[in-house]
């Protein structure tokens, strides 16, 4: 892998986290593939999404429910100004899947506004990406948080 | 602690249709709930199958201060025990949970407990030699908690010797707990699938008032049943078909008609549930393998009697919530008046298909995660209320839906779907046990 590979990839992911910081969910899902996927573990080196209780466990059809919820005038959660700030860093290339989909990981550090109140998340990201003739796309992200297991408060957008 | 409220003020503030503001202001007051409320009833601890072998704990606190630790010994009987030591006052376990191999072993001075609380050893007790110290009087031990009890498997504690038997606590509301169970082929049920645990910014009280508020699904969750509806209609029919989330998301935007047919059932001590002949999980797809097994260990008639008792939330006041037809729990942990937190466990049936623990997994995912869709806009709800309830408008909130048509049958009080007779039930309970009228 070149350095201008990884240059390629860094860009990528700071494409990923500014779409979330704005937030623009319709375009944010654009970046997944049709089987897509994106994960939030509730336990530390969670073996999988589907015998344990997740955060979040979405594939392209619940992304599509929670954006339309998320844009709903209904949705009473959703009022409250939403802002995020991501910070990436360390990220890495950490080979391939037996798909042969890249494996990128990252720390991420996210500032969140709201309900007149600044919160932090931290954690680490796993991307599965596939490149595409337009550029890269995701296959999965794994959101590890460093306190998966804490009692959260509301979470109402995608880290 | 200091009673600067007396039993009469306590009482003019809870009446039969309307309760006072300061039920969810007032520190005081819920020092005085942690006192009289959940040092009385009998408190949801955790299933013995959290703790299935010898030395396993798990700990938690039962009232918002008082830790304590749920604990299987070698004979295989669970303790729930105070976690203190008996020395200086130290936690013994600070992890939610793990295993005690062989002794407690407190990290301060060293002093070691048995499984079961009793003091096993002190270091270098010859100086205590001769002092009057007895290491044998049992106030030097870990403290049982005052009375526990297991009911298929869920452990209750309570802080008060005086408590009724578990059972005769439960009432009739025990139905439901029976009902989870014998939803298991095997007539068991075990957690799996970890914990989810959610802060909420505002009373305890809110949770328990909305878990048989019938009049607000269709008013909250009004979004995410659209959003969910709308697409899933989008999609191609075969597509469509095998999304669970098609079962579990659009039965709470369910009519006021449904949910008035669901009913809901009172019982003393505050326990309440709606639903019974039918409820907003009662059409859920019976997976065939799960059917199969049903009928081999209980016969066509049992089965369809089991499944055809289907209630949507049961309440045992004031700790726990269970879920019968979703097989997940969901347990209160007061921390102050304007704080508490949730946590959602969810249950293998045992002898059924792994798809029906996945089911309940993916229904706490999608309903009860702080992260779901529908948890929080019923927070948003509640901290609406939390902080509109400071207002000077008015010092009163009413509960008078179908208020004069509750009816009275011996052991239980049953009304129309959309009645507030939950909000009295449990508020008829709390002003029992905050004045005195429930035997201490």
């Amino acid at each position: 892998m070149t350095d201008l590979d990884i240059k390629a990839i860094e860009q990528f992911l700071y494409r990923e986290a500014s779409l979330l910081d704005q937030p623009d969910l319709d375009a944010w899902m654009q970046l997944f593939t049709e089987d897509g996927t994106y994960w939030m573990p509730a336990m530390e080196n969670q073996p999988d999404p589907l015998n344990h209780i997740s955060h979040i466990y979405d594939d392209r059809v619940m992304m599509e429910i929670r954006r339309r919820n998320f844009v709903h005038p209904r949705a009473a959660s959703k009022e409250p100004a939403i802002r995020c700030s991501h910070l990436l860093g360390n990220i890495q290339a950490q080979g391939n899947t037996a798909d042969g989909d890249l494996i990128v990981t990252s720390n991420f550090h996210v500032i969140l506004w709201y309900r007149e109140e600044q919160r932090c998340y931290a954690g680490t990201c796993e991307h599965h990406l596939v490149t595409a003739p337009s550029g890269f796309l995701i296959r999965h992200k794994r959101v590890n948080l460093i306190n998966p297991d804490a009692a959260h408060k509301s979470l109402i957008i995608y880290l | 602690m200091k009673n600067t409220i007396s039993n009469e003020e306590l009482a003019g503030l809870v009446e039969p249709a309307r309760l006072h503001k300061r039920l969810y202001l007032d520190p005081d007051i819920f020092e005085l709930e942690m006192e009289r409320i959940w040092g009385q009833a009998w408190i949801f601890i955790g299933h013995e199958s959290q703790v299935p072998a010898t030395g396993d704990f798990f700990s938690t606190n039962i009232t918002h201060k008082i830790p304590v630790v749920m604990i299987r010994d070698k004979e295989g009987q669970v303790h729930v025990l105070h976690n203190r030591c008996g020395h200086k006052g130290a936690k013994l376990v600070e992890s939610r949970d793990g295993n005690v191999r062989g002794a407690f072993r407190c990290p301060y001075h060293g002093w070691s407990f048995r499984h079961d609380g009793t003091l096993l050893k002190i270091p270098n007790e010859k100086g205590y030699e001769g002092t009057g110290f007895d290491p044998s009087d049992s106030c030097n031990n870990m403290q049982p908690v005052a009375q526990v009890e297991s009911y298929r498997g869920f452990v209750f504690a309570t802080l008060s010797s005086t408590a009724p038997d578990l059972k005769t606590w439960l009432g009739g509301a025990v139905d439901c707990l029976d009902n989870l169970c014998d939803r298991a082929p095997e007539g068991e049920v075990e957690v799996a699938g970890g914990v989810l645990r959610y802060e909420h910014e505002c009373n305890w009280k809110f949770i328990l008032e909305n878990l048989n508020d019938t009049m607000h699904p269709m008013v909250v969750h009004q979004s995410v049943v659209q959003a969910a509806e709308d697409y899933i209609a989008s999609l191609p029919a075969s597509a469509a078909k095998q999304r669970s989330e098609a079962e579990i998301i659009p039965p709470f935007g369910s009519s006021y008609e449904k949910f008035e047919d669901s009913g809901i059932t009172g019982f003393p001590y505050g326990h309440h549930y709606d639903g019974g002949k039918t409820s907003i999980h009662a059409d859920y797809t019976v997976l065939p393998a799960y059917h199969e097994a049903m009928v081999k260990a209980y016969g066509e008639e049992r089965t369809r009697e089991i499944y055809s008792f289907n209630t949507h939330n049961t309440l045992y006041y004031p700790s726990l919530t269970i879920k019968t037809a979703v097989q997940n729990i969901r347990v209160v942990r007061p921390i102050a008046v304007d704080r508490f937190v949730v946590e959602t466990w969810s249950f293998r049936l045992k002898g059924a298909p792994e798809e029906m623990l996945q089911r309940t997994l993916l229904y706490s995912r999608l309903i009860n995660s702080s992260a779901g869709m529908v948890g929080p806009d019923d927070l948003e709800v509640y901290r609406r209320a939390q902080e509109g309830l400071q207002s000077s408008a008015s010092d009163w909130v009413e509960f008078h839906r179908q208020y004069g048509r509750d009816q009275q049958l011996p052991d239980r009080v049953i009304g129309g779907g959309t009645s507030d007779l939950d909000m009295r039930t449990q508020y008829k309970a709390w002003r029992e046990y905050m004045t005195g009228e429930i035997a201490q």
